[in-house]
């Protein structure tokens, strides 16, 4: 039980020299396959777990390597961040006027203000990118993806259900699926405008909507993807894209990260000790 | 507007009132009561079609049967997992009150007397059979000023962390809001209110070490038959046990056994915690809990779920996100202040 998903990798192994009865094939063989193997290896390589209805299965521990949750635009290097080329398609976020005056306020006040620093959930699509483990549970119906981070779970509903008729403003938005070949194209919205898009005050409204979408680039790899529209804020959809690494660390696993009780957590549990 | 965060944030500063104010004030269970009129507001704010409205929610169980740990006969998943997934609820009551489930939160004023014992839901202690937790005295002392403490703070550990929106922890997230059980090759997901559990069921993956200790604590388990046995060990204590602020020390752990009817309508939880340096000796703590299947049955506590809106013609049910710290404001901060 505890192989399922490795079985799917290892089934693609060549089994060749099994085969083979005498001296004479077997040097044909070795000859052969010496030959196939760099293809054969590419080969094994775009073979991506699969659920059992055929669907990609990103079951696993992903984590990006992008410094996107600095600033998900081209930025130096700052007191506060290391250099990067940022992760926004064409460069820029296309904000409206007063919406940049906004981004600018955020930016001076990113030290106190960023929702993230007092433990919120991180939104979509910055739980995606922002620099700690997360993990994604995947059944036919839906993916379920906890991030390390703070308390929150996502829901990505696979199972041909819509948008509610009666949504609230979410913090994580509401998320409904769809398979595009081995695309998963997710449609995302109904959020609240609390949640920033990175640690240097990008934001959004409660009108934005995340169209995301998720590809295997190899077993390993996944390419995201996203466009994020919001007329109250941006003039245009704009474009994302980082990359996402499976752990793959012996015994790699999620440790809870509720920072948000750190300010309190020195006063439990009562102490033999304590007046 | 979000009616159901409202509705929340509603039942919390409830629930931090409940703490502060004296109990010259006559509350029962303020959570427990909060919710059907906060139901009923937000039917009338903003009618919804998808979701029938809030039905009078399950009465609590007095009493409820011993389930034998045993073969399963029930569905399984593709892995061979007894399929248990779903949302469930404790039966018998909230964290107010460990000992006596129904009586009450201690040292609050009733507006009818209490009956006799018998008359209630028996102790979450169901081992020693006195139904006590045998705290050695220096905790009981703790446990004791707590008590007092929680109607009138006066140290910020006096406030139930649970207030504060700090993960339920072991075991007591079983009997808070109702949770989703999601199950997958190699593991079961706890999904609550405030956080997630997640259990490993590949045992030959040693626990963190030692020094991480985690309000939910490091989960390893496997079925045996109907029954999901689990070991937990890096629990850092802090989540207390509820509103009469039993606790076990960073040096605890705990045996649980999650014991499934075959009709998969019920579990008993049954969880075994070893703690030298609080306890005496080893105790059990007992939960029964039912799973929820139906929409309507939405109550604001035990299940806050939808019908999806789909083409097809399943009902397929789904529940909303769960949010609680972002919605706390500085409730909880501000009674830590005082």
């Amino acid at each position: 039980m505890n192989t399922l998903r490795f079985n799917t990798l290892q089934r693609y192994r060549p089994t060749r020299f099994k085969k083979v009865g005498s001296a004479l094939l077997l040097l044909i063989a070795v000859f052969t396959f010496s030959l196939v193997t760099p293809s054969a290896d590419a080969h094994d390589n775009t073979k991506i777990p699969r659920l059992a209805n055929g669907k990609p299965d990103f079951s696993g521990i992903w984590q990006t390597t992008s410094a996107a949750d600095y600033d998900l635009e081209p930025h130096s290097n700052r007191k506060d961040a290391p250099p990067g080329p940022g992760i926004v398609e064409g460069g820029e976020i296309p904000y409206l006027p007063k919406a940049l005056a906004q981004r600018k306020k955020n930016f001076e006040n990113r030290a106190t203000d960023d929702p993230a620093l007092k433990g919120y959930t991180l939104g979509v699509p910055r739980a995606v990118y922002y620099p700690e483990p997360f993990q994604i549970f995947q059944r036919a119906r839906d993916l379920t993806v906890i991030p390390q981070f703070g308390h929150s779970v996502r829901t990505i509903h696979t199972n041909n259900t819509e948008h509610p008729e009666d949504p609230n403003d979410w913090w994580l938005g509401d998320s409904r699926a769809k398979w595009e070949g081995d695309t998963l194209v997710v449609d995302a919205k109904h959020f609240n405008d609390k949640t920033w898009l990175d640690r240097s005050g990008n934001f959004h409204s409660d009108a934005l909507q995340v169209v995301e979408r998720w590809k295997f680039i190899d077993p390993n790899t996944i390419e995201y993807k996203a466009t994020l529209t919001d007329e109250q804020v941006f003039s245009k959809p704009w474009n994302i894209s980082v990359i996402l690494h499976r752990h793959r660390e012996k015994n790699f696993q999620l440790i809870e990260d509720y920072r948000y009780t750190l300010d309190y957590d020195q006063y439990y549990p009562p102490k033999p000790d304590q007046k | 507007m979000n009616s159901n965060l409202g509705k929340r944030q509603r039942a919390f500063s409830t629930l931090i009132l409940g703490a502060l104010i004296s109990a010259s004030l006559v509350s029962v269970a303020a959570d427990e009561n909060i919710t059907p009129a906060a139901q009923e507001k937000k039917s009338a704010a903003k009618p919804v079609e998808t979701t029938p409205p809030a039905q009078t929610r399950r009465p609590r169980e007095k009493s409820f049967p011993k389930i034998p740990t045993g073969k399963w006969t029930g569905p399984r998943l593709a892995d061979g997992q007894p399929d248990v997934s779903g949302f469930w609820s404790n039966t018998i009551g909230n964290h107010g009150n460990l000992t006596d489930p129904q009586g009450g939160v201690i040292g609050e004023a009733r507006r009818t007397p209490l009956g006799p014992r018998e008359q209630r839901a028996p102790s979450r202690v169901s081992d020693p059979a006195d139904g006590q937790f045998p705290f050695q005295p220096w905790a009981l002392a703790k446990v004791k000023e707590f008590q007092i403490g929680f109607h009138n703070p006066t140290y910020p550990g006096h406030v139930e962390p649970n207030a504060r929106c700090a993960p339920g922890g072991v075991p007591k997230s079983l009997y808070w809001h109702g949770y989703d059980v999601l199950q997958y090759p190699d593991y079961v997901v706890f999904v609550f209110d405030n956080g997630s559990r997640i259990i490993h069921l590949d045992e030959n993956k040693p626990h963190l070490p030692e020094k991480l200790k985690l309000w939910n604590g490091d989960s390893r388990g496997h079925w045996e038959g109907n029954t999901l046995v689990v070991d937990v060990k890096n629990h850092n204590g802090k989540a207390l046990f509820g509103r009469s602020g039993e606790f076990i020390s960073e040096n605890g752990t705990i045996q649980e056994k999650y014991i499934f009817a075959n009709d998969g309508t019920r579990y008993n939880y049954e969880g075994t915690f070893t703690d030298p340096t609080v306890y005496t000796r080893p105790f059990t703590i007992t939960i029964p809990a039912i799973k929820y299947t139906r929409a309507e049955e939405t109550d604001g506590w035990n299940l806050e779920a939808r019908w999806a809106k789909h083409a097809g013609k399943t009902q397929i049910l789904e529940h909303d996100e769960r949010i609680c710290h972002e919605n706390n404001g500085g409730f909880g901060l501000g009674s830590a202040q005082k």
